[in-house]
């Protein structure tokens, strides 16, 4: 049955805006779309078993993730943007994984076997999702390394007192248990060739990180003690101890790996640390918590300065740094632009690491185009590259966070998996979900919703910690993860089917009722004779959608085509009502005055 | 400047509830306006309400054409959906609220204070209809706090109310669903004694439980005391409430002509 237009595109209107599906905000921004909200109110209510099932359906490092992840979902929580007071996002993951994550309860199914074989270069993080879904679609998936232990970067990059290395290993053998293949200590381009690993695969993934790095071309950079943040962080995250290392360490860069270094530095023995950065305090773009926790461990800030001279002593060894102060870091478009002044100052190390940045090393032997910072050329959408048989994922491809390589590892196994059964790599692919994306979620705060204070985690005193690798951080207690669970405001914008009963029994927003309308071109006419037109959804919708008028309107359609009568066979006793009320005998006009 | 000319339609669910409110309060406009005019008829809104536009602007062109006949430019109506439907309808008849007008002219004086010292609290239901129409809330809360009697708001006062689960025709169509409406609205209020403006509301809340009274039982009705029933729900017999329309009627004649 035909309705009229306005119907149509009312119910349009309502079904591309509704915003009862948009996701959290937490779950948007993860890369990886945890059901944040869901595993927090699973916590908070004292179900932490099914918390750990709701994470484990997209992360199989929850332990890792909850201690280190750079948490993008805490960044667009909406306490932060109300109160600067994010929920502990990933603390609270931390919290489930320990509490309840049971390898006996790990989905290790795996797809009917292809006959295919994929490489995955590198074990980090973006290797490691890759080989999952790969196995997960039926695929062999063997992960090469170079080094001779699992994690990537989360191994050689992130200090162990921040990730103790079990939690890595435990979690990495949800791996073995899919059956992926790990062939490790085994140097693409150099054991074996690039060539080669791709005759003996039928596709590669290239995950093998920004591993490299560099010191930028400062005058007397060639002296004894300068090192980059990549080599000193591995070397300490291996051995736990740095030949290049002295006691008075410097260490160049404001972000979260010159915090790693510094805090790392104090673990090894240093007398004094210093931390240099370009960028004035609030500039600065290391994590607040990392720069919190840096402070607490006496890692001295010298905000605004530059490196304009490495001074070395008689043997060769650095001595003094001369500095120079900046005036500003980015130019009017936000450009990386420092501007120094006149002003300069000396201070006092024999060592100073660099931690400016890192670089993807080729491994295809120049097969793969590369552009800035060694990242490959790719399609961004399906991590493809000039090869068909070749995809790209992690810092490889230009993620910069673990959470983000394992997005890239997910997306570049099924753009792999699609090339091997000779599909299309983007059809009907929604690349939006694939990664981080701003939701369109847009509602008022809950009534009565307070500023609360985020839960503080249990750190160790930092006069303690700072001489070991044990994990600086302890934790929540039970408590404390129900405290801090309670305060996430379970975003969604469900606020008419708060207030409407009847959509209740048609759908779960008005974009379902609405949608399926669309669809199938009819809709019951129980649905439109049962709102009540009290105007309660609209009253709440933020976008005051009119949703009982549009099903007001529907009625009328149903009454054109009905002879002029309600479809409802109850409302045979309405129409006899409206009869009488209109009769004579029970009407009457009486003119008033003389 | 002619002054307007007022009449006043009591509308159906009212006058099928209570002749005697309707006539009290006729009495009493027809102090304060000795040439108050009446329409006893439908609005229509049922019929609106079920989607019969044809019929609904037949039946309103009817109740234009009575106003017409007695010329009447402004109507008193004490029912939100008489208001609603003639102000959105009528190019030339205007609807005003006794709710709104009350306030202006003032209680009779002999009603004033009479519940001061009544122990009830009252919660107020508003019609959904008119959630937006803060000056008719606000002339309920006045009517109530002049006879003397206290009042609760609730959250989902004003322009939050919640329909009562009468409206929209739903009861016919779908009872189950128009049950759940009724008792969700009966949850909202945490005292037991409900005051409402509009008769159909009334029937709601009281087939759930709730002692509803309507505004006019408190305005000419005796002051009532905590343990005191709220009157029987009349709308739910049909003959009753057809007797009660028919002696409406005659109470609007009467009261005119007087």
């Amino acid at each position: 049955m035909e309705f009229r237009q306005s119907v149509y595109d009312n119910a349009k209107q309502i079904t591309d805006g509704c915003m009862g599906y948009e996701e959290a905000f937490c779950t948007a921004a993860c890369p990886m779309h945890t059901d944040v909200k869901k595993y927090i109110r699973q916590i908070g209510e004292g179900n932490v078993e099914g918390a750990m099932e709701t994470i484990r359906e997209k992360l199989f490092l929850p332990n890792t993730l909850g201690r280190i992840c750079a948490h993008p979902c805490e960044a667009a929580c909406r306490r932060e943007s109300e109160f600067g007071q994010p929920l502990s996002v990933a603390a609270l993951k931390r919290y489930a994984a320990e509490k309840a994550d049971e390898k006996t309860s790990w989905d290790t199914t795996t797809g009917e076997d292809t006959g295919k074989s994929v490489a995955v270069i590198g074990a980090g993080p973006a290797g490691a999702q890759a080989a999952i879904d790969l196995r997960k679609a039926g695929h062999r998936a063997v992960i090469y390394d170079k080094l001779n232990v699992v994690g990537g970067m989360m191994r050689v990059g992130i200090p162990e007192y921040r990730l103790p290395r079990e939690v890595i290993d435990f979690e990495y053998s949800y791996l073995e248990d899919l059956g992926v293949e790990f062939k490790m200590g085994v140097e693409i381009g150099k054991d074996i060739t690039f060539t080669d690993l791709r005759a003996q695969h039928d596709a590669v993934i290239v995950a093998n990180g920004a591993h490299k790095g560099g010191v930028p071309p400062v005058k007397g950079k060639e002296a004894q003690g300068v090192t980059n943040a990549c080599d000193f962080l591995k070397e300490v995250s291996l051995t736990r101890q740095s030949e290049t290392a002295g006691k008075r360490i410097a260490v160049v860069g404001g972000g979260d790996v010159a915090m790693d270094c510094a805090r790392s530095a104090w673990r090894i023995g240093a007398e004094e640390v210093s931390l240099l950065t370009l960028e004035s305090f609030d500039e600065l773009p290391a994590s607040k918590e990392e720069i919190h926790e840096s402070m607490e461990e006496d890692v001295r800030f010298l905000n605004s300065w530059g490196t304009d001279e490495i001074i070395a002593d008689e043997t060769g060894r650095v001595q003094t740094i001369r500095l120079k102060k900046v005036l500003s870091v980015f130019d009017e478009n936000g450009k990386f632009a420092p501007q120094f002044g006149e002003e300069t100052m000396e201070i006092e190390a024999d060592t100073v690491i660099f931690a400016t940045g890192q670089q993807v090393e080729d491994v295809t032997g120049g097969l793969i185009e590369q552009k800035g910072g060694g990242r490959y050329v790719t399609n961004p959408e399906t991590l493809a590259t000039s090869e068909d048989d070749v995809f790209v994922a992690g810092d490889a491809s230009g993620g910069y966070i673990v959470v983000e390589a394992m997005a890239l590892g997910k997306k570049a196994a099924k753009s792999a998996d699609r090339f091997l059964n000779q599909q299309e790599l983007e059809e009907g692919r929604n690349f939006k979900y694939e990664y981080s994306f701003v939701t369109n979620l847009d509602v008022p705060l809950p009534k009565g919703t307070e500023n609360l204070p985020r839960q503080s985690g249990n750190h160790r005193a930092a006069e303690e910690r700072k001489h070991d690798f044990r994990p600086y951080d302890l934790g929540y207690t039970d408590e404390q993860a129900k405290q801090e669970a309670s305060r996430c405001l379970q975003c969604e914008c469900k606020l008419c089917m708060e207030e409407c009963l009847m959509m209740n029994d048609y759908g779960e927003c008005p974009q379902d009722i609405f949608g399926q309308f669309l669809q199938d071109g009819e809709i019951e006419p129980i649905v439109p004779y049962s709102c009540n037109v009290c105007g309660g959804c609209t009253h709440v919708c933020p976008n005051d959608y009119p949703i009982g008028e549009t099903f007001m309107a529907m009625r009328k359609d149903f009454i054109l085509h009905n002879d002029g009568k309600s479809p409802m066979e109850g409302h045979k006793a309405i129409e006899m009502h409206q009869k009488l009320g209109f009769s004579k005998v029970f009407t009457t006009k009486v003119k008033g005055g003389k | 400047m002619t002054a307007s000319k007022k009449g006043f339609m009591p509308g159906c669910s009212l006058p099928s509830y209570t002749p005697e409110g309707v006539q009290k309060t006729m009495e009493y406009l027809k102090e304060i306006y000795p040439d108050l005019g009446g329409v006893q008829k439908c609005c229509g809104k049922g019929t609106k309400a079920l989607g019969q536009e044809e019929k609904f602007k037949e039946r309103f062109d009817g109740l234009q054409q009575d106003m017409d006949d007695i010329g009447i430019d402004t109507m008193i109506v004490a029912c939100q959906n008489c208001y609603k439907t003639i102000n959105e309808t009528s190019e030339t008849t205007k609807a005003e609220s006794l709710w709104t007008l009350l306030p202006k002219i003032g209680l009779p004086e002999e009603v004033r204070g009479k519940a001061k010292d009544s122990d009830v609290i009252f919660a107020v239901h508003d019609s959904c209809s008119t959630r937006y129409e803060r000056e008719m809330q606000d002339g309920i809360r006045w009517i109530l706090r002049e006879l003397g009697y206290r009042v609760e708001e609730s959250e989902n006062s004003f322009e939050n109310a919640r329909c009562c689960g009468f409206g929209g025709m739903i009861v016919p169509a779908n009872p189950d669903l128009a049950n759940r409406v009724m008792q969700r609205r009966a949850d909202d209020f945490e005292s037991d004694y409900v005051v409402v403006y509009c008769a159909a509301c009334r029937a709601s809340l009281s087939k759930v439980g709730k002692k509803a009274f309507h505004i006019l039982d408190l305005l000419w009705g005796p002051v009532v005391h905590r343990d005191d029933d709220a009157p029987e729900d009349v709308l739910s017999k049909p003959a009753q409430a057809w007797i009660n329309r028919y002696k409406s009627k005659r109470v609007v004649k009467k009261v005119v002509k007087a």
